[in-house]
């Protein structure tokens, strides 16, 4: 019996906050990371500073990878997946990919999301033209301190961010909204003008979801102290001008006109597609999936980060487009929830 | 094939040759018609700051065209071609071709201020509204009107005389703005003030409006105030 343990797949900000959590409380917590390193996307992906805290990412999600690889209490297999998993809530054994084997009575599903990838947008020109970036390669661009074209090296004079890209799109089966881009890239836009004040940066927008308390602190500050332009149009095509530069091509809804304006980069703000690897971890796991790929949410008032098996749960962006402060949130529910549950079963025994 | 709509086409962009032979066919009139494309084809990036140089336009880079200015707006009401939130779109992106062709009701904001109390952005769109109408006047895209022809006049004679003199005013005025000298308000009015007006204070009147006196010491006043307002009109406007 394992009912000191708790697996805990994926070591993304969830993943490491309920480790973290699990670790607190006093019982054992196992992660297992298919990557050779701690951090998830924000780590993998090379984010610069996060929202909201505005912190850069290696500071902060170092930290948490610290805080778990510093505490005794957590076991942790880097480049390994669960290849197997057998027995029931209170009582599993997983097989990794390495040949080890863990006991664990509860396992939490931290397994995040993927990035969409622009290659299947080919009308916005990544992959065709080298100034067509993706918002993680222009955060890793703010990350080097340097704003300049991928293709010549000159500071441009004009960027521009296509909001909703692999996201909110029937056409490529996306239905959903990756929920923080907008902040993200209203970010981003202050973050290119900081290092590059020559430089305009335009966001062409359906709608502008910066939520909650996200209005002020990034909407309307890119807009009223960082001069960053908002035109509504979604963009049809991105060509090149035959002079080096590229032409965005759209509809400027609210000046219900055709628009063919030159720039310099083009950036994808990105959305967030289910985990590539979902399909594996739901038979593996033996969990269902949303409609859209995600892993199911089970009954939600009274089953706190639970799937659709006993036993395994959930929490962060594997449930669905999530923030960072979110997903650390819903790690702790999910560590709290685990080792609530296991409680109970030991309880229960004697 | 003639072209049925075209009255929500600009005119300017049709084209037409009322005679044309192609190829041996004879495709005159509307059978040779042609649209020029409306694509918009770049911004003006340095348009915004400009306006903003103006006072009341500072805040126009805040809007996130809610449309409760032109919601709210009395002149809207007239007319829906009168958009507040919509000039401000195209000044911030630097349209400056489409806010050129609506020179001629942009003027006619009635400054009531409902747009200004109703904003969420506290945007001021009547402060907008009246720095476009200023933009236009100096641009030399509207006509002047005629109180800046009449102030202009005043400032005039200012500089010149250190004072002004009321009927030098009307009468240049008048001309300035093409309007007849003679106007049966003005007869009016001069009949009626000589019935009572003192003989000498007539005649010191007459005088004026023959030699137009300076003020006493005025020497190079006029010069110096000119030159400054100069200054002042720089430095806010480049």
């Amino acid at each position: 019996m394992s009912q000191d343990t708790v697996l805990v797949v994926g070591a993304g900000p969830s993943g490491l906050t309920a480790a973290a959590n699990v670790a607190a409380a006093g019982y054992k917590a196992v992660m297992v990371e298919k990557e050779d390193v701690l951090g998830g996307a924000p780590i993998i992906s090379g984010y610069a500073k996060l929202v909201p805290s505005g912190e850069w990412a290696k500071d902060a999600i170092g930290r948490m990878v610290t805080r778990v690889e510093d505490d005794a209490n957590v076991t942790i297999h880097k480049e390994a997946r669960v290849a197997k998993l057998e027995g029931e809530a209170g009582n599993f054994t997983a097989t990794l990919s390495n040949g080890d084997t863990v006991n664990a009575g509860a396992v939490v599903l931290a397994t995040g999301f993927t990035h969409f990838d622009s290659i299947n947008k080919p009308e916005w020109g990544f992959g065709t033209f080298e100034d067509v970036l993706t918002t993680t390669q222009m955060e890793q661009m703010v990350t080097a301190g340097k704003i300049a074209c991928p293709s010549d090296g000159r500071v441009p004079e004009r960027v521009c961010i296509l909001l909703c890209v692999g996201s909110r799109d029937r056409q490529i089966g996306r239905e959903w909204c990756s929920k923080i881009c907008c902040t993200v890239s209203a970010n981003l836009a202050m973050e290119i003008k900081e290092l590059s004040p020559e430089t305009d940066v335009f966001i062409y927008y359906m709608d502008i979801r910066t939520y909650g308390l996200y209005e002020d602190k990034f909407y309307w500050k890119s807009q009223e102290e960082f001069k960053t332009k908002f035109v509504k149009a979604r963009i049809a095509e991105v060509t090149a001008s035959g002079d080096g530069r590229l032409l965005v091509k759209g509809e400027d809804t609210l000046v219900k006109r055709p628009i063919v304006i030159p720039f310099d980069i083009v950036v994808h703000a990105i959305g967030m597609d289910p985990n590539a690897d979902n399909p594996e971890i739901s038979q593996v796991f033996g969990v269902g999936l949303e409609k859209h790929g995600f892993i199911e949410r089970a009954e939600h008032y009274t089953n706190t980060c639970g799937t659709t098996r006993k036993g395994i749960y959930s929490c962060g962006a594997a449930y669905g487009p999530e923030t960072i402060d979110d997903s650390i949130a819903q790690g702790a529910a999910a560590a709290g929830r685990a080792i609530g549950d296991l409680h109970a079963l030991v309880q229960k025994a004697s | 094939m003639a072209i049925h709509e075209k009255s929500l086409i600009e005119a300017e962009r049709l084209l037409e040759h009322d005679s044309l032979v192609v190829d041996g066919v004879d495709v005159s009139g509307h059978w040779n018609t042609m649209i020029t494309p409306r694509t918009i084809k770049d911004y003006d990036d340095d348009f915004e700051a400009k306006i903003q140089t103006y006072t009341g336009a500072e805040n126009v880079h805040r809007c996130w065209q809610c449309g409760s200015c032109t919601n709210s707006c009395t002149m809207y009401a007239q007319n829906v071609q009168f958009n507040p939130r919509y000039w401000i779109y195209l000044t911030r992106l630097g349209l400056t071709e489409e806010l050129i062709k609506d020179k001629d009701i942009i003027w006619q904001c009635v400054s009531c201020n409902k747009c200004t109390n109703i904003c969420p952005k506290d945007v001021k769109p009547e402060g907008v509204m009246k720095a476009l109408a200023h933009w236009m006047e100096e641009e030399g895209i509207t006509e002047k009107s005629p109180s800046t022809i009449f102030d202009e006049e005043f400032t005039e004679q200012i500089y010149h005389y250190g004072r002004i003199e009321d009927s030098k005013v009307m009468k240049n005025f008048f001309k300035k703005s093409g309007q007849p000298l003679i106007q049966s308000w003005l007869i009016e009015f001069t009949k009626r003030m000589m019935k009572r007006l003192p003989v000498a204070h007539g005649f010191r009147m007459g005088m004026n409006v023959v030699f137009t006196p300076k003020t006493k010491s005025w020497g190079k006043t006029g010069e110096v105030l000119q030159a400054y307002v100069r200054e002042q009109k720089e430095a806010a406007h480049g």
